[in-house]
């Protein structure tokens, strides 16, 4: 029994240890060590000496309101890009659960092709397809709808909304896709023998169902993409920043690493809130049932 | 001087810190990973001569050289085109190469105690090494190429009166313009801000680039922006930002972006204007009446390197004619080996550095060093001006 006991706590050890000591060293560490960071009064003198801790950078960034507008910006774009990235995935889902059949695995293997692409090629990619001499400007010329190229089609925040939407719908697929191959055929037949037509069917059995694997999509989509920078840098253009890119030039560009931590801080504090209010809304306990 | 109310949080992460940082400043951005420092690799008669601080240049054969050097460069520099006279001069010394991305990328990776011998920041970005003890000071007396540079190359290398920096490469911004869209030859950089372009203009994404044309345009002092002045600087370019149709990051996204067509002028460097000039894309490279700006990249030896004594020997070579002319052909931009550029005879490059025109140098204005003050000054106003 003893001797179980210890084999038992043993492979616990083994199993948890390396992601646990894993994410302390390069996510908690890293983390805290933003946080010090974001109390420094400016980068002089040594990374490591100790410092008079200020609360300088949080009162420069809130005196700054073009800042905690963009905040603002971000998380609805953010939130805009995960309701169509949830839309658009659903059916996909839907489809692949209940009609693809045998094919299914073929499918989500061609859903899942995208990612043998780096994630800047696939970005990239959208610049030759919107651009001045992109392939949607030289069809609409082609067939005569427009007589010079469109410019708005590129470089402004829609392009980053649409280009994010495209980037996130397989990743918001899997888990309504796990949520709704979780709902038992027996309960659609039950409902029909009670006399609930297809529609009806959906609407009170399946869609509710599929709740979990919906908000965990949403999630799966809307924290990353607030602080997203790599998409808005490439195709937003002049006026499509967003706050990422704000904290990404005060790192790489102004070297002015204690404001740019006070503002991930701030963002960090922004997005807890807002899922929290989030989950308080779609309410939690939904998450645990299954 | 500072308070006594200190956070002591560095002692308490401090060892997690130096894991972290390590793993940054080798990993971040694919570079060689190389021992740190190898005093042990370097040849033991080079350390000690080091230690002498006599000049060794007589006592050792170059091809008997041994020991390895650590470059913190720009993408594209690490080839070896770009150190040819050192891969040639010293065949048994070898130089890894750490990659960083920007004058910023750089200076971070330096202060974070990345262990590279040799780093290569531009004009602008070099006070704080020195304010901030990374830079050793160079011992000219031991190039062999240093009466090669100009004077005023010299000077821009020159810090507090010691000579911290080694100039090597050089060239012109100026507005860039495609003469087929812009018909009317471009004199200011005036046409940046002009609502006239708009929706074809691309300025370099970056403050103090901002800063220098709005000083050229209005004629305020460049060292010495006020903030009332710095504030009508944001407004000009936040006025600027819907006109421009988007901020270029790298040289290669600008030149894409012209020659498609979709930028007809942009605040180019004279690389920009060779390439396009090279690829057939009729284009002009305008001599504004306020001046074009310069830049320098100067290299830079990192300050208790052990390796002291190669690292003037890469940077004697990198004055070299061979590496000088790879430079000039292969990337149009200039090398701080003035022979070199006298002996040009390409028609392009000779339009590119405007060689013809005697007086060019003196029409030009020379990016002046920034303090960290006006660094975090004038990036923030960049990023509220792209908040907006």
């Amino acid at each position: 029994m003893r001797r179980r006991r210890l084999g038992g706590r043993v492979a616990f050890l083994a199993l948890y240890l390396p992601p646990v000591v894993w994410l302390l060293l390069f996510l908690v560490v890293p983390l805290l060590l933003m946080a010090a960071f974001s109390f420094r009064p400016d980068l002089r003198g040594g990374l490591l000496d100790a410092f008079a801790p200020t609360l300088k950078q949080f009162a420069a960034v809130f005196a700054t309101e073009s800042y905690l507008r963009l905040l603002g910006l971000s998380a609805a774009m953010a939130f805009g890009v995960a309701c169509i990235a949830v839309v658009l995935a659903y059916p996909i889902a839907y489809y692949l659960v209940r009609h693809a059949g045998r094919r299914a695995g073929l499918y989500l293997l061609l859903l899942l092709v995208p990612f043998w692409t780096s994630y800047l090629l696939r970005v990239m990619a959208w610049k030759l397809m919107l651009g001045e001499e992109g392939v949607v400007n030289s069809l609409l010329m082609y067939l005569g709808w427009i007589s010079a190229p469109l410019d708005a089609l590129l470089y402004n925040r829609g392009t980053v909304v649409v280009t994010l939407v495209y980037v996130w719908i397989p990743f918001a697929v899997l888990p309504i896709l796990a949520a709704l191959s979780r709902v038992r055929p027996e309960l659609l037949d039950a409902a029909a023998d009670l006399g609930a037509s297809p529609a009806s069917q959906f609407r009170r059995v399946t869609l509710p169902l599929s709740l979990p694997g919906i908000a965990a999509a949403f999630f799966l989509v809307f924290i990353p993409t607030i602080g997203e920078y790599v998409t808005p840098s490439l195709v937003g253009g002049s006026g499509g920043s967003m706050y990422g890119n704000i904290i990404q030039d005060f790192f790489t560009k102004a070297v002015n690493w204690p404001l740019g931590s006070a503002l991930s801080m701030i963002m960090l504090v922004a997005t807890i809130v807002l899922v929290a209010i989030a989950l308080r809304v779609v309410g939690v306990g939904r998450f645990f049932r299954t | 001087m500072r308070p006594d109310r200190r956070l002591r949080s560095g002692l308490i992460v401090g060892p997690a810190l130096a894991l972290i940082l390590a793993a940054c400043t080798s990993g971040g951005s694919g570079a060689t990973v190389q021992p740190s420092v190898a005093p042990s690799v370097a040849a033991p008669s080079v350390a000690a001569a080091s230690a002498a601080a006599t000049p060794v240049a007589s006592e050792i054969p170059a091809a008997d050289v041994t020991g390895n050097l650590t470059v913190l460069d720009w993408p594209g520099y690490d080839q070896e085109m770009f150190w040819a006279d050192f891969k040639s001069t010293y065949p048994k010394a070898t130089a890894a190469f750490e990659i960083g991305q920007s004058d910023a990328d750089i200076y971070g990776k330096m202060k974070a105690g990345d262990q590279a011998d040799v780093f290569h920041p531009y004009t602008g970005w070099l006070q704080f090494y020195v304010d901030e003890g990374l830079a050793a000071e160079i011992d000219t007396s031991r190039l062999k190429n240093w009466d090669k540079v100009p004077d005023e190359f010299k000077k821009i290398g020159q810090i507090d009166g010691k000579q911290y920096f080694v100039p090597w490469d050089w060239g012109f911004t100026s507005v860039l313009y495609r003469t087929d869209k812009v018909t009317t030859p471009i004199d200011t950089w005036g046409a940046l801000l002009d609502p006239a372009y708009k929706g074809h203009i691309s300025m370099w994404d970056d403050g103090p680039g901002a800063v220098t044309v709005s000083s050229y345009v209005h004629g305020y002092d460049e060292t010495a922006i006020t903030p009332e002045q710095l504030s009508a600087i944001k407004a000009e370019w936040i006025a600027q930002r819907d006109l421009n149709r988007t901020y270029w990051a790298s040289e290669t996204d600008l030149t894409a972006a012209m020659k498609s067509g979709e930028v007809w002028l942009a605040y180019a460097w004279q690389g920009a204007y060779a390439t396009l000039l090279g690829e057939g894309v009729p284009v002009a490279y305008a001599t504004p009446k306020e001046g074009r700006n310069s830049w320098v990249g100067l290299y830079g030896i990192r300050k208790d390197s052990p390796n002291y004594d190669l690292a003037l020997r890469f940077l004697d070579a990198k004055l070299g004619a061979v590496t000088g002319n790879n430079l000039v052909t292969n990337y149009y931009y200039g090398t701080a080996n003035g022979d070199v550029m006298k002996a040009i005879t390409d028609e392009t490059l000779k339009e590119a550095f405007s060689v013809d025109d005697p007086s060019i140098l003196q029409k030009t204005n020379f990016t002046p060093n920034l303090t960290a003050q006006q660094r975090d000054d004038w990036t923030a106003m960049w990023t509220e001006v792209k908040a907006n």
